[in-house]
């Protein structure tokens, strides 16, 4: 079978499979970050979308360390920093939402993984937004209350579009690394 | 040294890829995402539709409208000329699509398909069938990043134009926003036009922005209003660039003399 000898040739060429590991991943922050724009029909609501940046930074720490999910929040954050504003910045709560995903001790709570991951991106969205708030609290440039009623808004909006939307992203990604590893196990 | 060498052999590849990941990170925040809305620019063009059907579509009500408004204002020019003022011909402007909005849910910003290939620079302000919008903040060649007046952390100076009272406008994330006010007691009414100030120094004088919608003149510490944008800030389509460098308090010609003593 082709996939076979396919799958054969990459265990065999360490270096290569590394490679295209790299490009799937890369590729798919790419997607995430082009997309992050766009308001298409449907998947918008109230002129807001899914959190794109968020729902992968979760779809990687899920089945990852601590300092991974926090390294992904980082890069992802400081680059979402570069296409809106640098303060306040993003960093923070995308890396608060790597650790606290990789924490999480899914095995316990939760079974199914497609639930798992849409509930877990609703908490999740509600708490970097969440951490946005408080650092607009902090910066003091806004009215307290302008903040957190236009917090109650973008909260729910992205938390219920983000869990929707983010098995569409977990699922392929997932099968992906889970097939990346069997290889290097293999 | 031995479990450093170790240490490090183990780890090699994950601290390579990491730092390799934080490096181009902070290379697009630097940069500002220029690659990424170039790109985006790239693949979203066949998408976007000409801002001149939009054009042929506006009705002839409001053509009409325009005209008579032309003509008004080359008389207000000519008296203007008349009285000694400097006369400004607006520069025409740039017509772009926009092509998406801000990248996170706190800011109000747009993205327009024209950048600095086409002479758009940094400063520059936005209007859209009805009125002011905002101001260009970033540019790359083909891409312009604008930050829209409803945003909360955009402020302009604005006039009521009927009573000539002033204040300033606030965005507050929709299509509305509060105008508070510098006098104690202004003359407002609901329905008034808003337009901004000549104390504005990052907007040109004169231009509309919206209505009055209501008054609450008991606020304290300041009176306010709240506004209604006149162009449709919340699902724009297409606006026009017009270049301006911002000059601060220009409010007295600068060509006018003091009179010679008689």
């Amino acid at each position: 079978m082709k996939s076979e000898s396919l799958s054969r040739s990459w265990q065999d060429h360490p270096f290569s499979r590394l490679l295209i590991n790299c490009t799937v991943t890369v590729g798919s922050v790419l997607l995430c970050l082009l997309i992050l724009p766009t308001r298409l029909p449907g998947m918008e609501l109230a002129g807001i979308g899914p959190n794109w940046l968020l729902i992968w930074v979760v779809a990687w720490s899920v089945k990852r360390t601590m300092l991974q999910g926090a390294l992904a929040g980082l890069v992802l954050g400081l680059i979402q920093d570069g296409m809106t504003a640098p303060s306040p910045t993003h960093v923070f709560s995308l890396m608060l939402v790597g650790v606290l995903t990789a924490r999480l001790r899914k095995e316990r709570y939760l079974q199914e993984d497609f639930i798992s991951v849409a509930l877990i991106a609703f908490g999740m969205a509600v708490l970097a937004e969440t951490v946005t708030a408080i650092q607009y609290s902090f910066q003091g440039d806004r009215s307290l209350v302008e903040i957190w009623t236009y917090h109650q808004l973008i909260a729910l909006s992205s938390a219920i579009l983000s869990s929707l939307w983010a098995p569409v992203l977990y699922f392929p990604l997932n099968r992906w690394w889970e097939y990346m590893s069997e290889l290097k196990v293999l | 040294m031995f479990t450093l060498r170790r240490w490090w052999e183990r780890h090699r590849l994950q601290i390579i890829l990491a730092s390799l990941a934080i490096g181009s990170a902070l290379f697009i925040r630097q940069t500002e995402a220029r690659f990424l809305f170039e790109t985006y620019q790239f693949l979203t063009r066949p998408f976007q539709q000409a801002p001149a059907q939009k054009a042929v579509l506006e009705n002839a009500q409001l053509r009409d409208l325009q005209q008579r408004l032309a003509d008004m204002e080359s008389q207000n020019q000519r008296l203007k000329e008349l009285l000694g003022y400097v006369s400004q011909q607006p520069a025409p402007g740039i017509p772009a699509p926009v092509v998406g909005r801000s990248a996170d849910h706190w800011w109000q910003q747009v993205i327009l398909g024209r950048g600095t290939k086409d002479g758009v620079k940094v400063g520059d302000v936005v209007i859209a069938p009805g009125g002011l919008v905002g101001r260009v903040i970033n540019v790359t060649p083909n891409t312009s990043r604008v930050l829209l007046l409803s945003d909360p952390s955009s402020r302009v100076g604005a006039i009521i134009s009927r009573s000539r009272f002033m204040g300033y406008i606030r965005g507050q994330s929709t299509n509305r926003a509060v105008m508070v006010f510098f006098d104690r007691v202004p003359d407002v009414r609901r329905g008034d036009v808003v337009t901004t100030s000549s104390f504005s120094q990052l907007f040109p004088a004169g231009l509309p922005i919206g209505r009055v919608e209501s008054v609450d003149l008991n606020k304290s510490p300041a009176p306010e209003a709240i506004i209604e944008f006149s162009a449709p800030v919340s699902f724009l389509e297409w606006a026009v660039i017009h270049s301006h460098a911002p000059h601060p308090y220009s409010t007295v010609p600068s060509n006018q003399e003091p009179n010679p003593a008689p």
